[in-house]
């Protein structure tokens, strides 16, 4: 019941939370001195094309009343249209939205799978040469610019191994999507060759996505296990003579994955709408390339768009974490 | 994502088709023989609607899949006629009569004929979008006849020289398919934004505004293609220079941008897997001057200006030698870019002499970079370097070119100076001269705010004299008007670098569309 309740009042803060990040990004995209109508238009346009082209996307009016228009809309289930792509800014997001959202997948379960681990290790070995090494390199992966080693990775994998392709998302044009996620749709149909392909094109994306992702993941591990060790409970469970090991990975791990679910969690919102970056290098086809493109266009609704869903996915993914918590943690309840 | 056509056969009926085809060796041999050819551009393709946009970066969709009465081919860049196949001009250079080819279709196999040309016209002028700009001056809607299936007739309301020149912008639409598609009066625009209704050397296959289009060669085109002519050709999106640079050598695609750094350049030669085309191209790079803030309206000023800038080391050390001086506005292998003309050269003690003259009392300037443009913040540096040598001060700030391009209708908000190129919408000096000096064009294209009664007087007159031997001297004497004045910091003229894979043997070069009108590229074996 106090889960329900829970889950009913971050719902009920869900709306106005939106709308004062709605008014802030509104209030910051329009302060910038930028006039999208006259860059739509060209470089030689008469002013009466500049003027027609602000008169129909509404540009021409009071920042107050263009956010009321926007804030009504958007309520009615219309984000507008891109002056770009000249389409609903949500139909372009959700386009997008599946070669993110599976970049985003595979680089958090990989950060996951490495990271836990790498941190169980670090805390139990601590001041180790071992734990040395391991803090060195999450430290290293967290420090390192996106853009940089996006480069080095192309440079190794792509031009000196020649294991990857240097750019995008699949060879060709991909098959017809089922659900939009390549990996998906190929093993719905049995294409074993489009899974091999889709699977190449998203390694280095997802390494590049994956490492500061299992840095944080890493050191979170780290602390909680620290901090659970010194635990009465542990204590207990090993003075019952309970193998070490049933010890760490039941009832440790357990515990202390509390605190790094939290970061699991944010770290997956922060890939969904945080790849700009990675995608702009990799000419990877999602909602990061579109934003990217948006802020160079000064495309208003689009960026709108995607910073009301990048506020909605954290939102969502706060919610999650707050009930699995709850969930794991009887006293969070 | 989205296709130009409904497909006839359904996916299995197309496989099953294909398997059976492949089984013959002559078929199977001529399909893997198919020349494909993968372009990365800079710009994303977001929208396949022809008289929506108008920009250099999208160039390629208009250029392949549409065809226009006439058409811009080689360097320096002559205008072919392509729809047409003749134009008759009234004496009085005011009507514009245009007989068509016959036996053109579009990709759906119907006729063009004069109505869709007419159609083409109106939705331009209807939709205030793209090139709307080049013809609203001079052709009312309404004004342009089809005289019969093959004869159109452009009545303009008053001399315009360049017509021809700005009529390589008129793509014709299917106008049946595209009336079909109308939506409250939107001319077909949302459909035509995702879908193509062309009659252009290449067809649409697919489309996806995240990725590019790709487009194949249209056997019905009335132009003959080149022998190895390109058959499958992707335009993918690549925003990042150094991606675009390793798929480059690693043969990821086949051409990319021909405006890179000098070290890109030099990086992909080393390479050995790319080969270039080098060409001079019509894209001269200058500062704009804010002629309506004192003290910039004083030419001794701007001559100082002209005066604190290394012309030699920008182009020749910085930029490598991959663009040549142009001491004028018009680029130098343009008609009515005078010969002789000497511009200025870097001279302190005589942009000291010239401050010396300046009335006002000077104060420090401001130059508004293109951010994310290297050459726009570098020559803005340089500027600035030779300033404070002159005891001029000047600051500068980056900000992104949507930033800036508000700021140049505003005399107010404008920067004293940007550095900025202008780029080829089509081969005639009025591009240069008239949209970028006229007064009328304050606005429009004039964002230094520079009035001169006889620049404005020449650069009309130009307009009226539709022989291009007598609008030569006009153009010349302009030149030689803008430089005396100072009106802008006349640096250099681009250089084409175009980068290609092996796989192709060869390429027709033409400034407006850099190669891009793939017609012409000839593929190796």
């Amino acid at each position: 019941m106090r889960l329900i309740a829970l889950v009913l009042r971050r719902l009920l803060w869900m709306p106005p939370t939106l709308l004062g990040l709605t008014l802030i990004v509104f209030s910051v995209s329009h302060v910038i001195p930028s006039d999208p109508a006259r860059v739509l238009a060209g470089e030689n346009a008469p002013v009466e094309q500049v003027e027609a082209l602000r008169r129909k996307y509404g540009l021409d009016r009071p920042l107050p009343e263009q956010f009321v228009r926007y804030v009504r809309d958007v309520v009615g289930g219309n984000m507008g249209v891109s002056l770009y792509t000249q389409r609903p800014v949500a139909s372009d997001l959700v386009e997008r939205l599946p070669a993110t959202f599976e970049l985003a997948l595979f680089a958090i379960v990989l950060a996951v799978v490495v990271g836990l681990p790498l941190g169980v290790v670090s805390a139990l070995k601590r001041n180790t040469w071992l734990d040395h090494a391991i803090r060195l390199v999450t430290i290293t992966g967290l420090a390192m610019a996106a853009f940089w080693l996006a480069i080095l990775l192309q440079l190794l994998f792509s031009m000196k191994l020649n294991l990857t392709p240097v750019q995008g998302r699949i060879d060709g044009w991909g098959p017809e999507p089922i659900t939009g996620f390549y990996t998906v749709d190929a093993v719905i149909r049995g294409d074993w060759e489009t899974l091999g392909s889709a699977l190449r094109y998203l390694f280095l994306p997802m390494i590049t996505l994956a490492i500061p992702a299992m840095a944080t993941i890493v050191r979170f591990t780290r602390a909680g296990v620290l901090n659970v060790m010194n635990s009465n409970f542990v204590f207990y469970q090993a003075a019952m003579g309970l193998p070490r090991r049933v010890v760490i990975w039941k009832y440790i791990l357990r515990a202390a994955l509390i605190a790094t679910l939290t970061q699991i969690g944010l770290v997956f919102g922060n890939l969904l709408a945080g790849a700009v970056v990675v995608e702009t290098v990799y000419s990877w086809p999602g909602l990061g390339t579109y934003a990217y493109n948006s802020i160079l266009q000064s495309d208003y609704n689009a960026i709108m768009g995607f910073t009301l869903f990048t506020g909605s996915v954290f939102i969502g993914m706060n919610l999650l974490v707050d009930v699995a918590q709850a969930v794991l943690d009887p006293r969070g309840r | 994502m989205s296709q130009g056509f409904e497909p006839v056969m359904g996916r299995r009926g197309v496989l099953a088709g294909g398997t059976a085809l492949s089984l013959l060796p002559g078929v199977a041999a001529a399909a893997a023989a198919r020349m494909r050819y993968i372009t990365a551009n800079n710009n994303p393709y977001d929208i396949l609607d022809p008289h929506q946009v108008f920009d250099i970066g999208r160039i390629a969709i208009r250029l392949n899949m549409y065809d226009a009465l006439v058409r811009w081919v080689d360097n320096p860049p002559k205008l072919e006629m392509w729809l047409a196949e003749k134009v008759d001009i009234s004496a009085d250079g005011q009507v514009y009569t245009f007989t068509l080819r016959s036996g053109v279709t579009f990709h759906d196999g119907t006729a063009l004929t004069a109505e869709d040309v007419v159609w083409s016209m109106e939705r331009i002028l209807g939709l205030k979008k793209g090139a709307y700009g080049l013809f609203s001056d001079v052709v009312m809607p309404g004004s342009t006849k089809a005289l019969d299936a093959r004869t159109v007739r452009f009545s303009l309301n008053k001399p315009f020289a360049v017509f021809m020149a700005v009529l390589s912008e008129l793509w014709v639409v299917n106008s049946k398919v595209v009336k079909g598609r109308e939506k409250d009066g939107d001319w077909g625009a949302e459909w035509l934004t995702r879908n193509e209704a062309g009659s252009g050397g290449y067809r649409l296959k697919r489309f996806d505004p995240a990725i590019g289009f790709q487009c194949e060669r249209f056997e019905g085109h009335f132009m003959p293609f080149p022998k190895g002519a390109v058959d499958d050709a992707d335009f993918r999106v690549s925003m990042e220079t150094a991606t675009r640079v390793l798929g480059m050598i690693k043969g990821e695609f086949t051409t990319t941008d021909g405006y890179m750094p000098a070290e890109q350049v030099e990086r992909m030669k080393a390479s050995g897997n790319v080969w270039f085309k080098e060409a001079e191209s019509i894209r001269t790079f200058y500062f704009i001057m804010n002629h309506n803030k004192a003290p910039m309206n004083d030419v001794n000023l701007r001559r100082a200006l002209c005066c604190m800038f290394d012309y030699d080391g920008f182009n020749n050390n910085i930029l490598g030698g991959t663009v040549v001086r142009n001491p004028g506005i018009i680029p130098n292998p343009m008609w009515g870019a005078p010969k002789d003309l000497k511009g200025y050269s870097y001279d302190i003690d005589k942009a000291k002499w010239y401050l010396a003259q300046v009335k006002d009392k000077l104060r420090p300037l401001q130059i508004g970079a293109m951010a994310g443009y290297p050459q726009s913040e570098q020559a803005a540096q340089m500027l600035q370097a030779g300033a404070a040598k002159a005891g001029l001060e000047i600051k500068v700030v980056a900000e992104p070119y949507t930033t800036i391009a508000p700021k140049l209708d505003d005399p107010d908000r404008a920067h004293d100076l940007v550095p900025l190129w202008r780029s080829a919408y089509f081969a005639d000096p009025h591009n240069w001269t008239g949209y970028l000096f006229n007064s009328k064009n304050f606005k429009a294209g004039n964002a230094s705010f520079y009035k001169n009664a006889r620049v404005d007087e020449l650069t009309e007159q130009a307009l009226v004299v539709t022989d291009q031997e007598k609008r030569r001297p006009l153009y010349e004497e302009v030149s030689r008007i803008l430089v005396d004045e100072a009106v802008g910091l006349f640096v250099n003229n681009t250089k084409f670098f175009g980068p290609y894979g092996k796989s192709v043997k060869s390429v027709r070069f033409c400034p407006i569309g850099d190669t891009q009108d793939i017609r012409w590229i000839e593929m190796n074996g």
